[in-house]
């Protein structure tokens, strides 16, 4: 059935609209005039925001490469001692958000800190801080990223081995490779479009990260974004360096795409599968295997959980005066709102592209997403400017009342922010649900006298269950750690276990930190484990 | 007001540029015909049933069920109102329902009637009782088939579309599944188009074909019209079950050709004495006799079970099929020479 435009398409193309209205804004930047700031910042730290940038995401891509498929080739291809605790257990490192990790690094590794405290009581009073490396700057950030980040590249990648057939290990063997070639040559290049989407999700995330790199003191193009707006208040050279941002990572996805060129990845899901037979590993092989992962999983999740379980013990002080049950609640009320709210409409405009079978529609869909490469501060910044503008011209000329408030400084602003940020996330999932069931079951069931509506209700919710509640949690981990765009666009004194963290870190009381950071890392926890199954699966 | 059951006025289908049939018009008389198109592949055949099923828009012509507009240039009725129910070819069973959860999908369609086939009766007649409870990744592709067969002949629509239903079927399965498909669809009067490619399916089940070819229902007829009597020298190269040789029209009833001689029979169409033509001659028009001096070479022999067909060459290089029946004495391999019977007669004579 060909495009029509009904309330289907109507509703996908103004969900698409509202999602992409900061990528306009921050590209609108070119064709306004910038403040004096932008000669400033050429003479002076553009370079070096943009060579620290490359620097940070070099560092970050190497070290999240080098973790994440060294542990899901580990956990896929052998059985060693513990490798199904690690199969799921790695994956909570998603439950630290990289600047939680980054407080832990200094706590522990700075002079009198916890790593001083251990020596000196295991022995005796010396000397040590000269002794105990410092992981601070470029490299604690790197570090940071990295074993808060490498989640993604694990879990993409080990989904890509699991679903690898053994036929193509079998080829390998029947070729004569050793064991080395058929990893460089056949597992690797085959599990490729997976790792460069992990890769790609870190890169993304890596430069839009703020609270580590600002914690660190490391300037990249973010903290230059965040410097153009609140020191020189120049939106349009924020939108910019943000614009500048965004050009660069669509470029890198064009450069590995055009080199794939007509490669093939996906395996057959009709015949010719054959699942793969594990190999079991014995002595010092094994005990390698084992401490590879054991490693991997202590420095990303029990390292930052234990410094500031640590610190929670010794200064229980900081852990009563939390508002636990506001904390809590607040961080719910904004989990569950937004996460109703993507779901929602990310159904609505998945089911209204599916039905349109519109290409605009699907382009300006693919478009809005790519939002999610924008930092979460400049989205908040552009929807700022985007409500004050509105503002403006709705006064000046319809002679309304002022709706800053509604937007700004609100949960109703907040929530918005928080979809136009994981929009991506919810249609993302929601798509590649959509993406198994094949459109002859939509027309069978209209065959079958089922209207669209029904269809709908009947056939595809019941099928994307799994995917929804999947989605549901994903999002919920996300809402649970952000916090550039809860800083910014939060009510006065609304606080979440993230701002809580954050408010105590930027005041050097990293101790005080500790307990919302413990308490954000354990709900978080809670939820990977419930959705682990999925998402090894998925 | 028509008195036909269904009628296609000038329709072109179009799916895209590439598979277009145009200008198609066909009837269907009567409730309960069964309706086989054939053609290669990518033609259109299945864009046809889409565009009946209310899945793909027209831009001119009609189509109009029982008296009923479906599709024209101003209107179109959604496919879930048209109660036209279709079998595709990839099954197309909700992968989150068991078989039986699926089957009964087309049973609720067919409540408030209260008629027609029962569950029951139909798992049994299509050997899927076994599968019921499964689900339809569990199932082979034959069983989806079935499964999906059953699911829409449940819903007793006023018109079955079936995109190549028994593609997927084992062939041992193949024939039973085929008696008991036309069973059902004659005793229970349901109206139905099949698509497929498997021209033996098609002359079984169908009180007409129709043969798709070059973006056009190029013939229209009775099974045996088709068979015996194309109507183009496309849909004699299409069918492959005979093949074209030069011949000269001699008489009423006769014409001549270079390396079998005198051939008569009665003509389908009238030519003028002397005419160049193209003779088709099909398997079962030359019979096996050794003692004929009309000796040809073999050059291939195929043992189909009841028949073997067997490859001769004329002294013009023309390769001639003939029908022998199983039980028939013959002896020929592959370079021999093989007897045909004189005089040629041939029952009707069909040339281009």
């Amino acid at each position: 059935m060909g495009n029509k435009i009904n309330i289907w398409y109507f509703s996908s193309f103004v969900i698409s609209i509202i999602v992409a209205v900061p990528i306009i804004t921050v590209f609108s930047s070119f064709f306004e005039t910038t403040g004096g700031y932008v000669t400033v910042l050429k003479n002076t730290f553009l370079l070096d925001y943009i060579y620290n940038s490359l620097i940070l995401l070099t560092g970050v891509l190497t070290l999240t490469f080098i973790i994440g498929v060294g542990c899901a080739y580990l956990v896929s291809f052998y059985k060693f001692p513990g490798v199904n605790f690690f199969k799921w257990a790695l994956i909570l490192s998603f439950a630290v958000p990289a600047y939680i990790y980054a407080y832990s690094l200094t706590a522990f590794f700075e002079n009198y800190g916890t790593a001083f405290s251990i020596l000196k009581n295991l022995l005796g009073e010396g000397n040590y801080n000269a002794h105990i490396p410092k992981f601070d700057g470029m490299l604690g950030a790197i570090i940071s990223i990295s074993f808060s980040l490498f989640g993604y590249v694990y879990v993409l990648t080990r989904a890509s081995f699991h679903y690898q057939s053994q036929n193509l290990i079998e080829l390998g063997k029947n070729l004569g490779f050793s064991k080395q070639k058929s990893f460089f040559k056949i597992i690797l290049p085959s599990a490729r479009p997976a790792i460069v989407a992990g890769l790609s999700l870190v890169a993304m995330e890596t430069l839009s990260d703020f609270g580590s790199v600002s914690f660190f003191g490391v300037s990249t193009l973010t903290t230059g974004i965040y410097n153009a707006w609140i020191s020189f208040d120049d939106l349009t050279l924020a939108n910019r360096l943000s614009s500048y941002l965004l050009i660069f990572i669509l470029g890198l996805f064009v450069i590995e795409n055009l080199s794939r060129k007509k490669a093939q990845y996906h395996t057959s899901s009709k015949g010719g599968f054959k699942s793969k037979s594990v190999v079991h590993l014995y002595n010092y092989k094994s005990i390698l295997a084992f401490l590879f992962c054991t490693l991997v999983f202590f420095l990303s999740f029990l390292f930052p959980v234990f410094q500031m379980l640590y610190w929670t013990i010794i200064f229980p002080k900081h852990f009563l005066d939390l508002n636990l049950i506001e904390l809590f609640s607040n961080t719910m009320l904004l989990v569950f709102l937004s996460c109703c709210l993507l779901i929602l409409l990310a159904f609505i405009s998945n089911y209204g592209n599916r039905v349109s079978k519109s290409k605009f529609l699907e382009a300006l869909n693919t478009f809005s997403i790519s939002g999610y490469a924008i930092p979460g501060i400049i989205l908040a910044v552009a929807f700022i400017t985007f409500i004050s503008w509105l503002d403006l011209n709705m006064i000046n000329y319809l002679g309304t009342e002022t709706i800053k408030p509604i937007f700004i400084g609100s949960i109703f602003g907040l929530i918005l922010v928080y979809f136009i940020r994981f929009y991506s996330l919810a249609n993302n999932g929601i798509k590649s649900g959509y993406l198994k069931i094949n459109y002859s079951i939509d027309e069978s069931a209209y065959l079958l006298g089922y209207s669209k509506l029904k269809t709908f209700k009947n056939i595809h919710v019941p099928y994307l269950k799994n995917s929804v509640l999947l989605i549901g949690i994903l999002l919920t981990i996300e809402i649970i750690k952000e916090l550039p765009i809860t800083l910014i666009m939060r009510p006065f004194n609304f606080e979440t276990f993230a701002t809580k963290a954050y408010i105590y870190a930027s005041q050097d009381l990293l101790e005080a930190a500790a307990a919302p950071s413990l308490l954000l890392i354990l709900i978080a926890s809670c939820f990977i484990l419930i959705t682990s199954r999925y998402i090894l699966k998925d | 007001m028509t008195k036909n059951f269904l009628e296609i006025n000038n329709v072109t289908f179009a799916a895209s540029a590439q598979s277009k049939v145009n200008n198609v018009s066909l009837t269907i008389e009567n409730q309960g015909d069964i309706v086989c198109l054939l053609g290669p592949s990518g033609i259109g055949k299945t864009t046809i049933l889409r565009t009946i099923a209310g899945l793909e828009k027209i831009q001119s012509g009609k189509i109009i069920l029982k008296n009923k507009i479906l599709s024209s240039d101003k209107t179109h009725i959604e496919p879930e109102n048209r109660n036209i129910s279709m079998g595709f070819q990839d099954n197309s069973l909700f992968p989150h329902y068991t078989v039986l959860e699926n089957i009964k999908f087309g049973a609720d369609r067919n409540k408030k009637k209260k008629k027609g086939l029962n569950l029951n009766e139909i798992n049994k007649l299509l050997h899927i009782e076994h599968i019921v409870d499964k689900y339809p990744h569990q199932i082979s592709s034959g069983e989806a088939q079935r499964a999906s067969l059953a699911r829409s002949l449940l819903s007793n629509p006023d018109l079955l579309l079936l995109d190549e239903p028994l593609s997927n079927v084992d062939q041992n399965f193949k024939e039973e599944i085929q008696v008991k498909l036309k069973q059902i669809l004659t005793e229970h009067k349901i109206t139905t188009i099949i698509v497929t490619h498997d021209s033996y399916e098609a002359f079984y089940l169908g009180t007409k074909c129709g043969i798709i070819l070059d973006g056009q229902l190029k013939q229209y007829d009775d099974p045996y019209n088709v068979y015996h009597f194309p109507n183009s020298i496309e849909v004699v190269n299409f069918l492959n079950r005979g093949i074209l040789i030069p011949a000269k029209v001699t008489g009423e009833n006769s014409l001549e050709n270079d390396d079998l001689g005198t051939i008569t029979g009665d003509f389908i169409k009238h030519y003028p004495k002397g005419s160049e033509v193209q003779l088709l001659l099909q398997p079962e028009d030359l019979e096996h006799d050794d003692q004929s001096n009309l000796k040809l070479e073999v050059v291939d022999r195929k043992f189909r079970g009841t028949n073997f067909i067997y490859t001769l060459k004329t002294t013009s290089n023309k390769l001639i099929p003939v029908f022998v029946h199983s039980h028939h004495i013959h002896q020929h391999e592959v370079d021999e020479k093989f007897g045909i019977k004189r005089p040629i007669n041939i029952d009707h004579i069909v040339c281009f």
